[in-house]
């Protein structure tokens, strides 16, 4: 076997691709959806252009961020590790969502009140996810599977299942729905989601601390970080960033319904893994998140266009979940 | 003599069966208060009839703890088998009842084998490959039925009810069909647990290194917790099958939760390798109940949801803070 030193190369192309290969990486596969997509819808129709087109890119963008930003959520839950997934955050979206429609009601003087009050109500049940899961130890998918439970419950209860009358203010709409040009406005929340987070885990000490959590428990615990405390952190913060995404949702509406968040949450914990980010915890790159939530998006646009619907679509993120988890994380063989 | 008593009445009430068992006890006396001819056996057959689906699946997931696993796709999966099956079967052909439940039966086995092979044999977390296998099953029952519908053969009803096909169905003595499949679903865990593979089951659950090390394959032993678990839905899907005629793609959703729920309520550790498959159906008895007195208590279906989910939290949280007791209580045993 050779045991050669390890030489770092002074070739700036080929760092900066192994710097960033995981946004790289999710970046090809978003090139491969969108020309297998087109090659496919293309052969079928016999019309060009429709599936890879500016327009479409930038429609597949702007429904593909709420994924992203679910996908925010999870991202922080997942960094800390200790299998840490939030399956609630679908739910508080919903619920902060009802909740501000009827606070903002159609004007703009509603917005910081609205704002509050979703950070208020998620900041309240990711606290409770945390609790549970940081400081009892329980498994967070069924922790927050539960939560989701308590959620929708509290939401049909609101709302008594009767249609629901919470608008969304204009600049709420605007920011979610709009287009100027070819560009939707989201994605200006969307650029800034991506450079808080990569200054959050590039440059301070807490994405520091995060990672090293995630990546080794007890090295982060002997070095003086308050493990639980920054986990059950973790857990809060991704509650807040879910019922500000909700005050989002139903701008993009235009009104409040009772399951518009939780067909999301699958999506997001898929565009995490196929973003090439460990599941496993201690690593974190947004930026691949965001382009795994575009392949998911087209990926689900090429099944509707096929007309496999519903179906299609969860039977694909399963399928996509396990042969992504089985290509990056598979345990150790037991020695 | 005094410390006698003591060490047996520990040993009766530090095992955590004993608690559930009274926990059971108090909601079946509130239960009987609540309602009057409670001990009926019409009475007790409707809630069997309920509560069947909670606790034939509370068995199986509780193999799957046992065994170092989770499997958050037992609902879906039933709700696929089920719709595969209703699919099958033709009302006017009553073979086609037959087949559908030899493919029903391949169906389960194949989600068994799935989920076993992606975390025996592909090592995967079991929490989030079981989530991911969820939404196959999903998928596929979507296919299968995009709406909910379906149909049965006649001769089908008697897996649900036997009266339904003529056997004791002139006498007013309740048949309960329902607890047939009980006692098979028991005989089966009986039969296992007294098997290489069931004292296996426990050892590759609590320390699953060490299993190997020893010389058992534990994937193949996780891969068999798996596939028994499957027979167990494959059980509820017929039971199911045979009392609606119908399935939907969506039935399973919520069932999944409680059903592992149930099964921590019953006693079985989170960690694995810890409890009693018999003590999930307590498990599953006291969920029941417990959302019966819900109903009871005249909460109506909107609250249901955040109830439910409210106890469910609860109750996974006692649990574990039960077994941290223990463990500290062991510890001070050893200092002492």
């Amino acid at each position: 076997m050779e045991n050669r030193p390890v030489q770092l190369e002074q070739h700036p192309v080929r760092n900066f691709y192994l710097r960033n290969n995981k946004v790289f990486n999710t970046l090809l596969m978003v090139i491969i959806v969108f020309v297998g997509g087109e090659l496919i819808i293309g052969l079928k129709t016999g019309t060009w252009g429709t599936f890879l087109s500016v327009t479409q890119i930038f429609i597949t963008i702007r429904l593909a961020a709420f994924i992203m930003l679910f996908g925010l959520c999870q991202q922080l839950v997942i960094c800390v590790g200790n299998a840490g997934l939030d399956l609630s955050v679908g739910y508080i979206a919903t619920l902060a969502g009802i909740i501000t429609g009827h606070i903002m009601n159609s004007s703009n003087a509603g917005i910081p009140l609205a704002l509050i009050t979703a950070m208020a109500v998620g900041a309240f049940f990711g606290l409770g996810n945390g609790f549970f899961t940081s400081y009892l130890g329980l498994p967070s998918l069924v922790v927050t599977m539960a939560m989701a439970n308590i959620v929708q419950g509290i939401v049909n209860a609101y709302t008594k299942a009767v249609p629901i009358d919470g608008y969304g203010s204009p600049a709420i709409v605007w920011l979610s729905s709009n287009f100027v040009g070819p560009f939707p406005c989201i994605i200006l929340v969307i650029i800034a989601a991506v450079v808080i987070m990569t200054i959050l885990f590039g440059k301070t000490r807490t994405g520091i601390k995060l990672l090293g959590i995630g990546a080794n428990e007890t090295t982060a615990y002997l070095s003086g970080v308050r493990v639980k405390k920054i986990r059950m952190m973790a857990f809060m913060v991704s509650g807040i960033v879910a019922g500000l995404t909700g005050v989002l949702l139903v701008g993009s509406l235009g009104r409040a319904s009772m399951d518009m968040g939780s067909n999301y949450v699958m999506p997001s914990i898929v565009a995490v893994v196929v973003g090439g980010v460990a599941i496993g915890g201690g690593e974190a790159n947004y930026l691949s998140v965001c382009l795994g939530a575009i392949v998911l998006q087209s990926l689900t646009n090429l099944f509707v266009a096929l007309g496999w619907g519903d179906a299609g679509k969860w039977l694909g993120y399963g399928a996509i979940l396990i042969i992504m988890l089985t290509a990056y994380i598979r345990g150790k063989r037991v020695r | 003599m005094n410390s006698k008593r003591n060490k047996a009445l520990k040993s009766l009430t530090g095992r955590s069966e004993a608690s559930t068992l009274l926990i059971l006890i108090i909601m079946i006396i509130i239960v009987a208060c609540l309602q009057k001819g409670f001990f009926k056996w019409s009475t007790m057959d409707g809630y069997l009839n309920a509560f069947f689906p909670l606790i034939i699946l509370a068995m199986g997931q509780g193999i799957v703890i046992i065994a170092g696993g989770l499997d958050m796709s037992c609902g879906t999966a039933m709700a696929m088998v089920l719709c595969v099956m209703t699919k099958i079967m033709n009302p006017n052909v009553s073979s086609s009842g037959v087949t559908a439940l030899l493919v029903g039966l391949g169906v389960a086995l194949l989600t068994g084998i799935v989920n076993g092979i992606v975390v025996g044999y592909l090592r995967l977390p079991p929490v989030i490959a079981t989530y991911a296998t969820s939404y196959v099953w999903l998928g596929i029952a979507l296919f299968v039925t995009p709406t909910p519908g379906g149909q049965m053969t006649s001769w089908f009803k008697g897996f649900y009810d036997l009266r339904k096909i003529g056997f004791n169905a002139s006498s007013k003595q309740v048949m309960p069909t329902a607890l047939i499949w009980l006692l098979i679903a028991c005989i089966i865990w009986a039969v296992v647990r007294r098997t290489k593979t069931g004292r296996y089951i426990y050892a590759v659950g609590s320390h699953n290194d060490n299993s190997y090390a020893s010389g058992i394959n534990t994937a193949k032993i996780q891969l068999r917790a798996y596939l028994l678990n499957s027979i167990f839905i494959y059980i509820v899907a017929v039971f199911n099958a045979a009392q609606n005629g119908s399935g939907s793609a969506h039935m399973g959703d919520t069932l999944t939760l409680q059903v592992i729920a149930a099964a921590i309520v019953g006693g079985i550790a989170m960690t694995g390798g810890k409890g009693n498959v018999y003590a999930a159906i307590a498990g599953a008895l006291i969920m029941s109940f417990v959302s019966k007195i819900i109903y009871f208590a005249g909460i109506t279906s909107a609250y249901q949801t955040l109830v439910s989910g409210l106890i469910i939290i609860a109750a996974i949280a006692s649990s574990i803070l039960y077994s941290v007791r223990q463990k500290k209580a062991l510890l001070k045993g050893v200092s002492e």
